[in-house]
């Protein structure tokens, strides 16, 4: 979950792992992934019990929005 | 299960100290400030880090390795609010999502690439893009979301 300074970049970072295209995320829709709603309210009394449980859903209703509502980025496991 | 009362609050004291100090308040200050022994305050920090499973204690330890979006244990994304740097991001994503633990600042995150290790810069207020440099900068996954894939969330 890193940042680089380009794709090629990443590319190129040793540790890349070649099953991972599909990982790339524009600044605008990682800035937009975890600003969703309940990032508004991590300072709230009540984020833990209120918000949190919230985040999940949330989540995933921004990564179809994008267009990333695959395995990878959902967090399931992978059909084989 | 600790009371979710309690724990709302014992996350609560836990974000602020981070966000206010640059580090979460150990189990022992916890206890302190919550008005409770100091074995207390460590079974509640467990509760908590079981709650936010997001973040981590390090490993064999009671210590707060990682809040998220902050981090306590020092990382390349170096944060500043105000010109002062005492704060690191868990990684390049949670980097993007500091700019809501300090409202109405320019919040600065300063990371090398790692591949060339040039410096990035990314400045965000309320959500915002103030600076990206270079433009170009883009987030990356290396190995996927979810426990079964096994390799380290951060990565």
């Amino acid at each position: 979950m890193n940042l680089f300074r380009s794709e090629e970049h990443a590319r190129r970072w040793t540790q890349f792992n070649p099953q991972s295209e599909e990982g790339f995320i524009n600044l605008p829709d990682l800035a937009g992934f975890f600003g969703t709603e309940t990032r508004h309210h991590m300072l709230d009394a009540n984020y833990l019990s209120a918000w949190f449980p919230k985040r999940a859903a949330e989540r995933r209703a921004y990564l179809e929005q994008i267009g990333k509502a695959t395995p990878f980025w959902l967090g399931t496991p992978s059909p084989s | 299960m600790a009371d979710p009362r309690l724990l709302d609050q014992a996350f609560h004291r836990l974000m602020r100290s981070i966000v206010e100090s640059g580090r979460a308040l150990h189990y022992a200050e916890l206890a302190r400030e919550m008005g409770s022994g100091v074995e207390e305050g460590r079974q509640l920090l467990l509760a908590v880090m079981q709650a936010y499973p997001i973040g981590w204690l390090h490993p064999d330890t009671d210590y707060i390795a990682s809040f998220p979006p902050l981090n306590n244990l020092p990382t390349q994304y170096r944060v500043s609010v105000r010109g002062e740097q005492k704060w690191f991001a868990q990684c390049g994503f949670e980097a993007t999502s500091v700019t809501w633990l300090f409202p109405g600042a320019t919040v600065r995150v300063e990371a090398p690439c790692l591949d060339c290790g040039e410096r990035m810069v990314v400045e965000m207020c309320d959500g915002k893009f103030v600076t990206v440099d270079p433009p170009g900068i883009v987030g990356h996954l290396n190995w996927g979301f979810g426990p079964s894939r096994g390799r380290p969330p951060f990565l």
